[in-house]
């Protein structure tokens, strides 16, 4: 049996800093969600909780790929590209547990929050909702000669509602640097993707709207930072919006509290076997860019303790006091 | 040098060719559309005797009138505002179009609603909705009926090329294209949604092109050549009712007024208006009617008589027809059975 392996693209430059903190970010990305898990049946955390497991590569490799003043929009899957952009793991946890330091003070859920000075909007719980409104940010863009771009995310269910054809249509019309990633995990909560699209690659709608589109393997990082990359380059340049999709697969249930049951057993059993971290930790070993396992066990550890840190962090908050109930709520 | 010889000039063959009573009838429709809209828009309007607004589809007959004429009795029709001809083909009077677009009780909505914004579900016509693209998802959801229910039948749905940009479009289609539905898409691509040119529309030379997002056949197809229209809406509708599912057809044409009746249009060059003036579908089967000696001008004469006569009387009898009473302002509002 041939095991999944993971490269380089031809293409892509990156140094041996680079490759360390893409591992970092995705065990960082995998540990925070397992943590949450815990918190979870704890009954720690307020609501939902809703995981990445097996996606990491897209999260973390699109965001890496990004620069200052560039806009990111992550959704309901991408903690990854949150904590590259520089969201602390403890922020994540008071958020999930409804703590007064949240981001949102406690009074948003989950990934519900955003930082507008590290370029972060907040997700909209309606799938797609963010491509128009990050057709809007390239937009201004545009129009004030910035080289940047705006980045945001949907999975396979998302490509068939309306926001997502109104603001690919409109940012292929006006040719604003808007990078779309499609996260093609092939489950739309219970939807399989044949239920979904009466097309094999979704990426095929690019030429619908007119503009560029490119599938890579979204369980390796390197492929989808050299395609973000590439797609940056493209969009800044002028040559009009970009749609990646990222071949993956959704290894837990829509959230927390589905079981997936739905899902064929050998399919995950399938997807398990690309694991995106396993297969870029062989990466790093095979290609000496870490001085062997114990390295790696370091990297490892040391995430744990920021996270059981943060935890202690998190919980030791209290919750919102009831008398900032009417704060924030208009501008 | 070689001497080249010489090519032979052919016609395009088409799969499907209308006999000549077929190509007859589809002129006279034609022409009834021609004459019904230059009445409402270019006269009564102007008089004063319509009530609310004219949407009219000049030079764009042959595409209603082209894909309509293969309907079958129970098939089910949702047209846009520029397909006056499907109404005429279903069997739609001239006397209540023209009773509709003058708030008449005895128009399609009972004087409730003005111009195309009519349907009539005896003749399997659904109301257009303002919204355009709203259509699509109803037209889906009409053949899901026919798919459920086991019915050999198929819907037809029109739209603009600017329809095409809207998530209604693209939410239907996905749907139709995932359950193959026996629904066919039109589109009425007139180069302009009001004011807005195509290029400003979408990033794409041909609204075709977006078939291959759903898994589609898309076709593109000269709207001004009611033959190649015939021709392709028969392949289109014969592989939906086959039970191959969904086909998007784009008709390339263009819109010879404003948006409606109070639009001068002055955003659109003249010259494009004269170019399309020349590729003006009904001049152009008649010449080939005639070329062919199916027809001669006395006879489009005539017919053309014929056509004004129809509309005369529709228009003397909807002028004799009462508004509705006051009384009746709450009825139409929920189901009260048929």
């Amino acid at each position: 049996m041939s095991e999944y392996t993971v490269f380089a693209p031809a293409s892509l430059t990156l140094d041996r800093t680079g490759y360390l903190e893409l591992y970092y970010f995705m065990v960082l990305n995998r540990k925070l969600e397992e943590r949450l898990g815990i918190l979870y049946r704890q009954n720690k955390v307020v609501g939902g909780l809703y995981s990445s497991l097996g996606q990491e590569g897209c999260s973390v490799g699109s965001a890496y790929a990004l620069e200052r003043g560039d806009f990111l929009a992550p959704m309901i899957r991408n903690l990854g590209a949150m904590l590259v952009r520089g969201v602390n793991p403890v922020d994540v946890m008071a958020q999930y547990c409804a703590r007064a330091i949240g981001p949102t003070g406690g009074k948003d859920l989950n990934l519900h929050f955003g930082w507008i000075d590290r370029g972060i909007i907040s997700p909209i719980s309606m799938l797609a909702a963010l491509v128009p409104v990050m057709a809007g940010i390239a937009l201004e863009m545009k129009m004030k000669g910035k080289k940047n771009m705006a980045i945001t995310y949907v999975g396979d269910g998302a490509t068939s509602t309306t926001d997502f054809h109104e603001g690919m249509n409109f940012a292929a019309v006006q040719k604003v640097p808007l990078v779309v990633v499609v996260e093609n995990n092939l489950w739309a909560y219970s939807t399989h993707v044949s239920r979904q699209a009466n097309v094999a690659d979704l990426v095929v709608r690019a030429e619908g709207y007119g503009c560029y589109g490119e599938i890579v393997d979204g369980n390796n990082v390197l492929a989808v930072l050299d395609a973000t990359r590439r797609a940056r380059a493209r969009c800044v340049a002028g040559g009009g919006p970009v749609m990646i999709e990222a071949k993956t697969f959704r290894r837990k249930g829509h959230a927390e509290h589905d079981d997936a049951g739905y899902v064929p057993q050998e399919q995950r059993a399938e997807w398990e076997k690309k694991d995106p971290i396993d297969a870029y930790r062989r990466l790093l070993l095979a290609r000496g860019l870490v001085t062997g396992e114990p390295e790696i066990a370091e990297i490892d550890a040391k995430i744990t303790a920021i996270l059981e840190n943060a935890a202690n962090v998190a919980l030791a908050a209290p919750f919102p006091d009831p008398s900032t109930l009417m704060e924030n709520v208009y501008g | 040098m070689v001497e080249r010889q010489a090519v032979p000039v052919r016609k395009p063959r088409f799969a499907h060719v209308p006999d000549d009573g077929t190509k007859l009838k589809m002129l006279h429709f034609m022409k009834l559309v021609r004459e019904i809209e230059d009445r409402i828009e270019r006269k009564l309007y102007r008089q004063g005797r319509i009530v609310g607004g004219v949407y009219v589809g000049r030079g764009q007959e042959a595409i209603s009138v082209g894909t309509a004429i293969h309907m079958e009795k129970d098939d089910v029709v949702a047209p846009s505002h520029r397909d006056m001809g499907v109404f005429l083909m279903r069997g739609i009077t001239p006397r209540r179009i023209v009773a509709q677009y003058m708030g008449r009780r005895a128009g399609l909505t009972r004087g409730r609603d003005g111009n195309m914004h009519m349907g009539d579900m005896d003749y399997n016509v659904i109301a257009f909705v303002s919204h355009l693209g709203d259509n699509v998802p109803v037209a889906a959801g009409a053949a899901l009926a026919f798919v459920q229910r086991g019915e050999k039948r198929v819907a037809l749905c029109y739209n603009g090329e600017g329809a095409t940009s809207r998530g209604d479009w693209h939410e239907g289609l996905n749907l139709a294209s995932v359950h193959k539905l026996p629904v066919v898409y039109f589109i009425n691509n007139n180069a302009y949604a009001y004011s807005t040119p195509m290029e400003l529309q979408m990033a794409i030379p041909d609204v075709a092109i977006r078939a291959s997002s759903y898994g589609i056949p898309g076709e593109i197809v000269d709207g001004n050549d009611i033959v190649a229209v015939y021709d392709s809406a028969k392949r289109a509708i014969d592989r939906a009712r086959a039970g191959l599912g969904p086909s998007l057809v784009e008709y390339k044409t263009f819109r010879m007024t404003g948006h409606s009746a109070h639009d001068d249009a002055g955003y659109v060059p003249p010259e494009l208006f004269e170019e399309w003036q020349r590729k003006d579908p009904i001049l152009r089967f008649e010449k080939a009617l005639v070329d062919e000696g199916v027809l001669t001008p006395t006879r489009i004469e005539e017919m053309q008589k014929e056509c004004a006569a129809m509309i005369d009387d529709a228009v003397d009898w909807a002028e004799q027809q009462p508004f509705p009473a006051p009384e009746e302002v709450t009825r139409d509002v929920y189901y009260e059975g048929k």
